[in-house]
């Protein structure tokens, strides 16, 4: 979607805030929202779904609220758009009476059992599918002019492009369809752009932007 | 289940704007609460993975990495070739970083990572990301102006050096292996490993040499 999240080469957000701090989280609350977004039970749904739901946060609240109050209000969005709660539950602050969605809650997990199960959270997204990769290393493409309705992960500033296929990373799932709830796999290849074919501004002909994109995004760039 | 309706969630956010109480620490502890009434989350379960990422999982895992890789040939060509074998042999593959990547820097190339369509970051080796890789002024610029944004991270990049911006727009994460200063070649892992920045890798850091001994 044509979004407020799309911020690759937008312009007006000022100077960056170096801090050099090395504390994960700086309140209590955005601790408690990342271990609520690790172990919450989300049946059904998948990452690019998330994304896309975090994408449709209103603007003022995309740019204005803090970090991991987004994820917060994506949880929500989420928990509530599957039925899990509702927005009577919401305003009320608490859950309706016995409404436990699970019979028996999840056992509390230790340090040691967060530490394994971090590890099985590396999680593939890569599988084998049977057409060839229409797309060979050194190759000049062309980018979609036009993004996708809904969730898409090709950014606005590298559409209708010319690039070359840097690498190829095998099929790995599609998330615009995803985003749909739909596990499709499709080639994927690592991109690169002159900075100069992408900004106007740019002087320097050595400087280079890498995208990972979608065979679906992408056409022959030699005509 | 999820229906995967974009409209509905729309709506959603138009009433949680009106809804949820304005202060964050309110708005997560609401979250919180629902959650374990409902029997969806286990609040210890919440305290283990706060600890784990403030003390156990963080950028001295991908210092180790670079380390290792400076001092270790092998391991360097594993790394390379198949980042998240290579760094599951120290124990490190997690969160995000089953289709690792790494980028090295050389004389001729510095290598910076972004995300400019939310904030895709290899959690179990550099654990949570800084505020600012977050913020729409690092998401916005980097694509744009690498040598603008460095520069406000007192990096100055000679014109003769390439630049490679890498947005990570799919599942892929990335980490730059940035160059070992001169003057380490006594140094053993551990020594090595406490020169390598945060920053360092992911790129908004380049002579590790100039500032030795920093924490990140």
């Amino acid at each position: 979607m044509d979004g407020i999240h799309d911020l690759g080469g937008k312009e007006g957000y000022g100077p960056i805030e170096v801090i050099k701090d090395g504390s994960p989280f700086h309140h209590d609350w955005e601790g408690r929202e990342w271990g609520i977004a690790q172990c919450a039970r989300t049946p059904g749904i998948t990452i690019d779904w998330w994304r896309h739901c975090r994408e449709l946060i209103m603007p003022q609240d995309y740019l204005g609220r803090p970090y991991f109050d987004s994820w917060a209000q994506t949880d929500f969005a989420t928990y509530i758009e599957a039925g899990l709660i509702s927005m009577e539950e919401v305003i009320e602050g608490k859950a309706k009476a016995g409404d436990s969605h699970y019979a028996n809650p999840p056992a509390p997990m230790s340090v040691q059992q967060v530490l394994q199960e971090d590890r099985n959270h590396a999680f593939r997204y890569d599988a084998k599918i049977e057409p060839e990769p229409a797309f060979s290393i050194g190759q000049k493409v062309l980018t979609s002019s036009h993004g996708n309705i809904g969730h898409t992960r090709l950014p606005q500033y590298a559409r209708g492009r010319h690039g070359v296929v840097h690498a190829y990373h095998g099929a790995h799932v599609f998330p615009d369809l995803s985003a749909q709830g739909k596990e499709v796999h499709q080639h994927l290849y690592s991109i690169s752009f002159a900075a100069t074919d992408l900004w106007p501004e740019v002087q320097n002909r050595k400087d280079k932007v890498y995208l990972d994109l979608w065979e679906s995004y992408l056409q022959d760039g030699q005509s | 289940m999820p229906e995967f309706d974009s409209k509905k969630v729309a709506d959603i956010h138009q009433q949680l704007h009106s809804h949820l109480p304005s202060d964050s620490a309110l708005r997560i502890k609401a979250l919180e609460t629902l959650l374990v009434d409902k029997g969806l989350v286990n609040p210890d379960t919440i305290d283990a993975w706060v600890e784990a990422y403030s003390e156990e999982i963080g950028p001295k895992r991908g210092a180790e990495v670079v380390a290792k890789a400076w001092s270790d040939s092998k391991f360097k060509q594993k790394l390379m070739q198949d980042a998240p074998a290579a760094i599951d042999e120290l124990g490190y593959l997690g969160k995000a970083t089953a289709h690792l990547k790494v980028v090295e820097n050389t004389d001729d190339v510095h290598n910076l990572v972004v995300c400019t369509l939310c904030s895709c970051y290899p959690f179990s080796i550099l654990g949570i990301a800084p505020a600012w890789y977050k913020a729409a002024a690092y998401r916005s610029r980097a694509v744009r102006d690498p040598r603008g944004v460095l520069a406000e991270f007192g990096v100055h990049i000679n014109n003769e050096v390439e630049i490679r911006v890498w947005d990570s727009t799919a599942e892929l994460r990335y980490l730059v292996l940035p160059q070992r200063p001169a003057g380490t070649e006594q140094m053993g892992e551990d020594e090595l490993a406490g020169l390598v920045t945060r920053n360092s890798m992911i790129g908004t850091d380049r002579d590790l040499g100039a500032n030795p001994g920093r924490a990140y």
